[in-house]
């Protein structure tokens, strides 16, 4: 073995432009593969955890203002949208609902505070299931009503670390109120979002003549619903439509699905050009492989007069073929690495200010994968040209390569 | 002792070898002579194992050549002959030395330190003290020619099949060729010689290939004015 190494170096040595190309165009299509791998997954974590920190299986929204409605809840943009109240009652007794907690949404808010526009949502703490998980940094005490909890985004546009908000005095709709937790980033409109006692929501309304919100105490924006377990969301979003025609049902793989359309469409993009990419790299390691024997025929062809084994020629080729493949792939995960990380910062604003990155765990599968795959194109590129050389006798192939 | 016995060999349906039947003696001087395209380089390939005949057969010290595994094959090709080679077949990126050294890879082990003063011996032998270290493109064609003939001695064969080795070199550089492969010979090497180099001849048995078939070479075919002195021939 040390000997096909030390003939391959050689070789290389001879034609390192060769051996260049070659290497480049394996690392052309092993980083754009690992770059799409761990995006890929990066977002399919994140498009998770955003659908677990939304803590409701479906939201249900009036009908008439469904298409307001899922922009508000996507990406926080304020608005307002109300139904009865009574609603509720009718979908906690439809089949396959467990749980249920309302939400009002005031419109929009120029918040002195913020550079962006943030919505104003009234929830009930003790009935809430949705927001008390995912409070990020909260104090022991319940909400009092002239507390807040904010979303991730809000606090962080305006002072930039979470941890100096708690306590900071805001003022909304005339009314001052003290941060008292932060949520940790959804993705979602629940970034934009102050968060503030229902009953102090529709106060407010009552008591600020300056805003006119068309809310009244017998209404509500929202239904956050749980769904009992092992039943599909779906189904029962669909029930619930059916049997109120008045609502309309987003399940939480809807909200997050629809935002992230454009990043599956980069995903697919990526997979695709590393397809296309992996499909040069094999014809260009198969040309290049050939042509490199054919040159070599008659060198070939003396080392087998002068006693090589015909396994030792094939070892030979197909050793050279895999250590530009294997180095072009180990040099690919890190420009993949190295191209995921650029395209972190754009693909964390298009999620909402949320990506996480895929574990160590991943990427050392997804490196090791993406070497095999390399190795793979370069044996095969390799294949036909080794096993073409060592089925000629030696007086063959060095006439071939006279 | 090499035995061929009724050998015959086509090429593209070309018949280039009939039923040749030659002996050559351990440390016998064999020149083989013929028109271009003639079969004698396609001759010495069946003899040293690296083309297969139609039919007949290759005796090599009772061994029977093509009736060997490609393992021992390879292995009688590596420790049992030696080639010289017309064209340039030197690496051009290692140095003399480890172009001596070559066929040892090929042998399943690495070289020792005993191979390479061997190797720098032969070197000597062949002129090239103090050319160790040199590579291929630092070296004239005679010079080349002459590590790719300390290359073939380096496993110590019994025989050297050599094919044209002088036909690029000028007059001068051929005849100290010549008188390197009659030294070699006179160690008790077996020489089997293709060359086109008539004045040659004389140095050892002389054949010449016609139409496929192996006849003695006739001495009235030689120029008295370049015949050289034999030296050490069977």
């Amino acid at each position: 073995m040390r000997e096909i190494f030390y003939l391959m170096r050689q070789y290389l040595k001879r034609k390192r432009f060769r051996a260049v190309v070659m290497t480049g165009g394996i690392v052309l299509a092993c980083a754009t593969l690992f770059c799409a791998a761990t995006l890929s997954r990066g977002i399919q974590d994140t498009l998770r955890v955003s659908r677990e920190r939304l803590g409701a299986d479906i939201v249900a929204v009036p009908a008439e203002a469904a298409p307001e409605a899922q922009e508000a809840l996507i990406s926080g943009s304020p608005t307002s949208f109300y139904m009865p109240a009574a609603l509720e009652e009718r979908v906690r007794n439809t089949q396959g609902v467990k749980q249920t907690c309302p939400q009002v949404y005031l419109r929009s808010l120029d918040a002195p505070c913020c550079v962006v526009q943030v919505a104003l949502v009234g929830y009930d703490p003790e009935r809430d299931f949705t927001i008390s998980p995912w409070e990020l940094l909260k104090s022991s005490e319940p909400l009092r009503n002239n507390q807040i909890i904010v979303g991730a985004k809000v606090i962080s546009a305006v002072v930039g670390v979470p941890v100096k908000a708690i306590g900071q005095r805001l003022m909304f709709l005339g009314k001052p109120f003290s941060v008292a937790g932060i949520l940790e980033p959804t993705g979602l409109g629940t970034d934009y979002t102050v968060f503030i006692n229902m009953d102090v929501a529709y106060q407010m309304v009552q008591d600020s003549p300056l805003y006119p919100i068309p809310l009244k105490k017998n209404q509500i924006s929202t239904i956050l619903i749980k769904v009992e377990e092992g039943l599909n969301p779906e189904e029962v979003a669909a029930r619930l439509e059916r049997e109120i025609p008045e609502l309309k049902a987003f399940t939480a793989m809807h909200l997050t699905g629809s935002f992230s359309l454009r990043l599956r469409e980069l995903v697919n993009l990526l997979f695709a050009a590393g397809a296309f990419f992996s499909l040069l790299a094999l014809i260009l390691a198969g040309s290049l492989f050939t042509l490199s024997v054919r040159q070599r025929m008659r060198e070939l062809g003396l080392f087998m007069a002068m006693g090589a084994r015909r396994a030792f020629i094939f070892r030979l080729i197909i050793l050279e073929a895999a250590c530009i493949a294997g180095g072009g792939g180990l040099l690919g995960v890190l420009a993949g690495l190295g191209a995921s990380a650029l395209g972190k910062d754009f693909v964390t604003e298009m999620m909402g200010n949320m990506y996480m990155w895929p574990d160590a765990a991943y990427f050392a599968g997804a490196a090791a994968s993406t070497v095999l795959a390399a190795l793979f194109m370069g044996i095969l590129g390799g294949l036909y040209p080794a096993c073409r050389i060592s089925g000629l006798e030696p007086y063959e192939a060095i006439r071939k390569g006279e | 002792m090499i035995q061929v016995e009724a050998l015959d060999k086509s090429y593209k349906g070309a018949v280039v070898l009939r039923g040749i039947d030659w002996s050559i003696e351990d440390g016998a001087f064999a020149i083989l002579t013929g028109r271009s395209g003639g079969g004698k380089t396609t001759l010495l390939s069946v003899i040293g194992g690296l083309t297969s005949p139609d039919s007949g057969r290759v005796r090599i010290d009772n061994i029977e050549v093509w009736r060997l595994p490609e393992a021992e094959l390879a292995a009688l090709r590596n420790r049992k002959i030696g080639f010289v080679f017309q064209f340039p077949s030197l690496l051009p990126t290692l140095h003399s030395l480890d172009n001596v050294l070559l066929p040892i890879a090929f042998s399943g082990r690495s070289p020792n330190s005993s191979d390479r003063q061997y190797a720098a011996e032969l070197l000597g032998m062949v002129g090239l003290t103090g050319k160790e270290g040199h590579y291929p493109s630092q070296l004239s064609g005679g010079q080349q020619r002459r590590v790719a003939i300390a290359r073939a001695l380096i496993n110590r064969p019994s025989i050297i099949l050599t094919d044209e080795p002088t036909g690029d070199l000028d007059e001068k550089t051929e005849a100290e060729i010549m008188r390197l492969f009659q030294q070699i010979h006179s160690q008790g090497v077996s020489i089997v010689m293709v060359t086109h180099a008539l004045n040659y001849a004389s140095l050892g048995q002389a054949y010449t290939l016609k139409e496929g078939r192996l006849l003695p070479y006739s001495e009235v075919e030689v120029a008295p004015a370049k015949r050289v002195t034999q030296g050490g021939a069977a």
